[in-house]
């Protein structure tokens, strides 16, 4: 019992009860498979991204993505007046996160790589591919950046998977992919 | 704390008690260790690492 002092003056050297020393043993061993399971779902399973990351001022990105949009605009998403940008294959792609929608639309060729830039110009927003759950967390003064490359056509949702304010529900995006 | 201190047993000898033992019979030195290295490692590193976040060009 812990609530007495042990028996010997230098208990390191004691032997240990084999139930106690399987119990460390297993648990040990678990913590180093949850560890190297970090590093795992990093390369192998390609979540937790490495991306690039820049300091900028919101309405200094917000003016970079509606230039951005006004060059590339091919049309428009039904009758919603939200633009379709369609980038040149393997450029970059910007979509900007606010209050409460993902814009633009933007439309990617499969097969190519684009550089995707993200970023918030009010609250910290979460910016979810589905269904292929692919997530980053987006925050304004920061613009966050990493490579993607459509493997299949097809379209896209991206929602807000970071609470921010009344209409967090309704924030949404969309990505088209057409064929090669 | 002594290395050589003597213990419950009262046996007086000079034995050195192991720095494993010396660290888990210490709370207050577990209780730094448990403060400062969390410390280091997410709160100092993660505002390093913040810091260093380069300007868009």
């Amino acid at each position: 019992m812990s609530i007495f002092p042990p028996e010997q003056r230098v208990w390191w050297n004691q032997p240990i009860e084999k139930s106690e020393v399987m119990w460390i043993t297993i648990a040990f061993i678990w913590a180093l498979v949850m560890f190297f399971m970090m590093p795992y779902w990093h390369l192998v399973g390609e979540q937790n991204l490495s991306n690039e990351a820049y300091k900028i001022k919101p309405e200094v990105y917000a003016e970079k993505v509606e230039a951005w949009a006004a060059k590339y605009t091919v049309r428009e998403e039904g009758d919603t007046g939200i633009p379709v940008v369609r980038p040149p294959a393997g450029s970059d792609v910007y979509m900007l996160g606010r209050l409460w929608e993902w814009w633009p639309v933007v439309e990617l060729e499969e097969g190519q790589s684009y550089r995707f830039h993200l970023s918030s110009v009010d609250w910290q927003h979460g910016w979810s591919l589905l269904p292929e759950n692919i997530n980053i967390s987006v925050h304004p003064g920061y613009e966050m950046i990493f490579t993607v490359k459509p493997t299949s056509s097809g379209e896209f949702g991206v929602i807000c998977n970071e609470f921010c304010g009344v209409g967090h529900h309704t924030m949404v995006g969309k990505i088209h992919v057409v064929g090669k | 704390m002594s290395d050589t201190e003597t213990g419950p047993a009262g046996d007086g000898l000079s034995e050195d008690i192991p720095l494993m033992q010396q660290l888990l019979d210490s709370p207050i030195l577990l209780l730094v260790i448990g403060i400062v290295s969390p410390m280091l490692l997410y709160v100092v590193w993660g505002v390093m690492e913040v810091i260093a976040i380069p300007l868009a060009q």
